[in-house]
């Protein structure tokens, strides 16, 4: 099942002439790194996945086409990557059954990265995903796909600026041709390894609700001691959010911390062993 | 021969009978016990209910409601008390802290239920008094919690009755009732009382609706005319007794101008100013989360062979609409 | 610091805001957002997307919508019939001449009678009727679909058919879940979780099967071609052929509205839910990679899964009719017992031993019958064109114009097949709704069918 090959490497005058995808279709017993694909409906989210994994998910153009999430592999640089495609929304403030897949997973499933998939055509819709997903983790690389619909409908995305005002890569591309694809997969390297440092932009809302968040957030952190999103996690159960609340009670949120940093352990050796870092 | 086959019937009758758990004796016990606790709890519920108006209850009023004799209730108020539920002063009925607090939490799943079958259910809303009545019975404290999280902590039901949080606290609402309402201006309707249940049908038959923003055109003796605009709305005054109004905020009156999305014309640009108060819960959260916030430009584009659903443009995106969903949405003609 | 104190100061400062934070939120995320796009995004001109939506006031125009969807759907059905024919008679012909030759060698090979007729005369002929009736319409109609599908175009006729949705008490996006019912029933009840309201869903799930999908289509386009368009040749014949199809296809739409209607007046009493259907822009589809997906993975895989259920049929069918009672076979008995039945359907008895038979996949309907047909004399060679059909079933069988109306009625109508009902179990999660779901649909066709067969015969058809 698995094929290599050689990706055209324009865009990236940084790219190894090594650089190498290879597609390890749903062989995913053994992976180093997780990356998640989130995104709004229609944005082209399967395609992309299909274009890493060697996959044929079905890509039909009509929301809730993918209502679970799909898993696939692929090894870029030698790194074998295991990615999740998530079903595409609009928000993860909803409680659907489609939202609330994709937010436990952006949350509870710790991936590593997670790539936000947009469309070009529609930038200020898919842009509000994004800084959800921002406020949630800023292990994030937003994806803007669809370039070439964009030029065939005479629009100009400038994705540097893109970048400089949500605080994390922004990479164009086009699944359905390949273009732009190894920088975005350089930048998620980039991106877990650390090399790439990211200062996401949150949005602060009003004041009162500000001085909410912030009375909740030094008892969120009095809990669970080095939580990464405890500022999330607060606008969450400030919006009574069911899910946050159980997994509050029944200890799971301590959990997840102590298995993230295992985790951090387990890589920086694999890293060492490597010898990338 | 014979004794041996009545002897057999009368032992497969006895088990059938008092088997344990299973049996037609444990079966009706239990019944009873239930049944005995319904009766309970609607009391409780009208003590509470007559504790916020500010009267107390008596035995008279309890049987009245409970529609059972007055031995019976007086029987069923001593019973109470044993379970320091309630207490007698002279011919008047309180309850106790521990009394309310149980009365709190029927009150709660019962507009919770009803919150539930009206929004996410999708039952008429005539039917759902009834069927949260069922409901609120069988509910423990933490699958009421958890509905109220899935809901999304909804502060009043579909008739406008506040729900009572977790910890009992009942948000006010300062609705009166029409047949005092005095002012000339706008007044939006907050609460529909949805008892006695053939006055609330009337006034869902006059086509009143919870967050409709109404005037008081015409107040006889014998009839009360409202208007919202478009259609006018006859009411008998002792049906109108049961629709609550408040006065418009300052800020929706400014907002005059406004006018329902579908009633822009095609291609007429127009600025979303707010979500209707009607909508709450997921659908509201719906709509915000598709982009349809107070001040995104939205226009009507298409427009099918049946003349609904239209789609809307909104950031980019076109996105269909039933015409009672485009009603929900105020926006501003530009 | 203890999870339920945080929990607890979270309610009381939630209940200190304004109830309309929550909007407050999403809106300010959307005015940040359109910030940051503005100053992204350059738009030089507009040209290409006025033709985007051109194309859009077209296809949901008041006037053209309509007859433009009605007219897709009959080039689709159309290309399907008429390519269908062509490939489908030489295929079967292939095989049944495969299946001779097996037959010729195993007889010279002197192998006992009853082996060569289990394995070439069961289990092969059972295979190849199905890759021959089903094999050629899927070709088609699978990547057809899915070039629409992948246009865009589906949500478009979600949003020009919502109306019905709305009156029957339904939800519009059950127009998408049923679109996708043409491809596979199982896989249309999958759809139905974009549905949020659980009553709606369940009306989409219970009425999914009225959709008639790819398993059951070459049935029915065997019976237009073969009986509806049987007068007439060529161009006029295939013409005939789809529109009969179409004018199924519309029946079992009626019936969906008919029957959410039905429901929502009485087991699933409710009024409609919030609706709103986003229109994704329209995109040019990978035709290459659509024939791949359509060609691999979907048509080989239902083909595949109908050859599992067939070779076991074919086997069951051979066996039955080998199995001597009196004078006669036990099929023929079984059959012979289920007439009177079948007879007041307007259909008989082998065709309701061909509907139990096939009950896993009920694609296989068609070759069962066949196979019972001309199982039951082993003198009968198998037919492989349509004119041969037509005279096995019409000669020598009694059929008449009536039994083909009324077995394309019941193929439309009747129970969802095994796979469909596990779906429907795995996603309602309630033995209720899966026997009702079975229920509702055999009770229609069983109800449908007597009315035209009563009605016809008062009439002195058939």
């Amino acid at each position: 099942m698995s094929e290599k090959i050689q990706l055209p490497t324009e865009n990236c005058a940084t790219c190894p002439a090594y650089t190498q995808l290879e597609k390890m279709g749903i062989k995913i017993d053994n992976f180093d790194r997780v990356i998640a694909l989130a995104g709004n409906p229609n944005t082209g989210k399967s395609t992309l996945f299909n274009a890493l994994t060697g996959l044929k998910q079905h890509t039909g153009n009509w929301p809730g086409k993918t209502v679970t999430r799909a898993e696939g592999g692929y090894q870029f640089n030698g790194v074998r990557y295991k990615l999740v495609d998530l079903p595409g929304t609009y928000s993860l403030l909803s409680a659907s059954q489609d939202e609330e897949v994709a937010r436990d997973f952006i949350l509870f499933g710790q991936p590593d990265c997670t790539i936000v998939v947009t469309d070009a055509t529609a930038l200020e819709r898919n842009l509000n995903l994004v800084m959800q997903v921002l406020e949630i983790t800023d292990k994030v690389v937003v994806a803007v796909n669809l370039m070439d619909e964009a030029r065939r409908k005479g629009l100009e995305v400038d994705t540097r600026s893109l970048a400089r005002d949500l605080g994390v890569p922004a990479i164009p591309i086009t699944a359905r041709t390949g273009e732009g694809i190894s920088t975005l997969l350089q930048t998620v390297a980039g991106v877990i390894e650390g090399s790439i440092i990211t200062a996401p932009k949150r949005v602060q809302g009003t004041p009162e609700f500000q001085r909410a968040v912030n009375e909740l957030v030094p008892m969120l952190e009095a809990l669970v001691p080095g939580l990464p999103n405890a500022r999330w996690l607060a606008i969450r159960l400030l919006d009574g959010d069911a899910r946050v609340q159980k997994a509050l009670e029944n200890g799971e949120l301590p959990e997840l911390m102590a298995r993230q940093r295992r985790a951090e352990v387990s890589f920086s050796r694999k890293m060492a062993i490597e010898g990338r870092q | 021969m014979s004794i041996l086959v009545w002897l057999i019937v009368a032992t497969i009758g006895a088990v059938a009978l008092f088997f344990p758990g299973y049996g037609g004796l444990a079966q009706f016990a239990a019944w009873r016990a239930m049944r005995q606790r319904e009766l309970v709890e609607d009391a409780l519920k009208h003590l509470l209910d007559r504790e916020q108006e500010g009267r107390h209850a008596t035995p008279q009023s309890l049987a009245g409601t409970l529609s059972a004799n007055l031995a019976q209730t007086i029987k069923l108020i001593a019973q109470m008390e044993s379970q320091n539920l309630v207490e007698s002063r002279g011919n008047e009925i309180h309850l106790t802290p521990e009394g309310e607090r149980w009365a709190l939490h029927i009150v709660r799943a019962h507009r919770l239920w009803e919150r539930y079958l009206a929004d996410e259910a999708r039952m008429p809303l005539q039917k759902i008094h009834s069927e949260a009545h069922k409901r609120e019975h069988h509910i423990s404290q933490a699958e009421l919690d958890a509905l109220d999280a899935a809901m999304g902590y909804p502060t009043y039901d579909p008739h406008g009755d506040p729900i009572p949080s977790r910890e009992g606290k009942i948000p006010t609402h300062r609705a009166i009732p029409l047949t005092a309402w005095q002012a000339e201006g706008p007044a939006r309707i907050l609460h529909i009382e949805d008892e006695p249940a053939i006055a609330y049908e009337q006034v869902l038959a006059a086509g009143l609706r919870l967050g409709q923003v109404i005037r008081l055109i015409e107040k006889t003796p014998t009839r009360y005319v409202l208007s919202d605009g478009e259609n006018e709305f006859r009411l008998a005054p002792s049906i109108a007794a049961n629709v609550h109004v408040a006065p418009l905020s300052e800020t929706e009156i400014a907002r005059k101008g406004a006018v329902p999305l579908h009633m822009l014309s095609d291609g007429q640009k127009g600025e979303i100013l707010l979500l209707d108060e009607s909508v709450q819960g997921f659908t509201r959260r719906r709509f915000l989360d598709l982009g349809l916030t107070p001040g995104a430009l939205i226009y009507p584009e298409l427009k099918n062979f049946f003349g609904d659903p239209r789609a809307y443009r909104v950031r980019g995106t076109l996105i269909a609409l039933r015409k009672e969903q485009a009603a929900q949405i105020w926006v501003k003609p530009l | 610091m203890e999870a339920n104190e945080i929990l607890q100061k979270a309610a009381q400062l939630r209940s200190g805001l304004s109830t309309s934070f929550r909007d407050e939120i999403v809106k300010s995320l959307y005015t940040e957002a359109e910030t940051i796009a503005r100053r992204a995004v350059k738009s030089a001109a507009d040209r290409k997307y006025d033709f985007d939506q051109k194309i859009d006031r077209l296809v949901t125009s008041p006037v053209f919508g309509l007859p433009i969807m009605l007219a897709l759907l009959a080039v689709v059905i159309w290309l399907t019939v008429s390519g269908a024919n062509v490939v489908s008679d030489a295929i079967a012909s292939l095989l049944f001449w495969v299946g001779d030759q097996g037959r010729a060698l195993f007889h010279a090979l002197h192998i006992p009678w009853w082996i060569t007729g289990f394995l070439w005369d069961g289990v092969y002929r059972g295979l190849a009727w199905v890759v021959s009736v089903m094999l050629p319409p899927m070709m088609i109609f699978f990547p057809a679909f899915t070039i629409l599908e992948d246009l865009g175009y589906l949500p478009r006729v979600a949003f020009n058919l919502d109306w019905l949705y709305r009156k029957s008490g339904a939800h519009g996006k059950q127009a998408l879940t049923m679109a996708m019912g043409f491809g596979c029933n199982a896989a249309g009840v999958v759809s139905t979780r974009i549905i949020d309201s659980p009553r709606e869903r369940l009306i989409a799930i219970l009425t999914n099967n009225f959709v008639p999908c790819n398993g059951r289509f070459p049935t029915l386009i065997m019976l237009s071609t073969v009986f509806v368009a049987a007068g007439f040749s060529g161009f006029t014949a295939s013409v005939i052929a789809a529109a009969s199809v179409v004018v199924v296809v519309m029946i079992g739409i009626a019936f969906t509205l008919l029957m959410s209607w039905l429901l929502t007046k009485t087991m699933l009493k409710g009024e409609a839910s919030a609706f709103t259907l986003e229109l994704p822009p329209y995109r040019v589809p990978n035709v290459w990679r659509i024939l791949y997906t359509s060609l691999i993975d979907r048509t080989l895989f239902v083909l595949w899964r109908a050859m599992q259920t067939a070779a076991p049929a074919g086997a069951i069918i051979w066996i039955l009719a080998n199995v001597p009672v009196g004078n006669s076979n036990l099929a023929q008995s079984i059959a012979d017992w289920l007439n009177p039945f079948g007879l007041l359907l307007g259909l008989d008895g082998v065709i309701l031993l061909a509907y139990i038979i096939a009950i896993p996949a009920n694609e296989i309907v068609v070759p069962t019958m066949m196979m019972v047909y001309t199982g039951a004399s082993m003198m009968i060679e198998g037919p492989s064109g349509n004119q041969e059909i037509f005279n096995l079933l019409v000669h020598g069988h009694g059929w008449t114009m009536l039994t083909a109306i009324n077995l394309m009625l019941f193929a439309l109508l009747h129970n969802p097949c095994a796979t469909t009902i596990i779906t429907i179990y795995k996603e309602t999660k309630s033995y209720k709704w899966t026997i009702l779901s079975v229920v509702i649909t055999l009770g229609t066709a069983i109800l449908v069918t007597f009315l035209t067969a009563t009605v016809a015969r008062l009439l002195g058809w058939g």
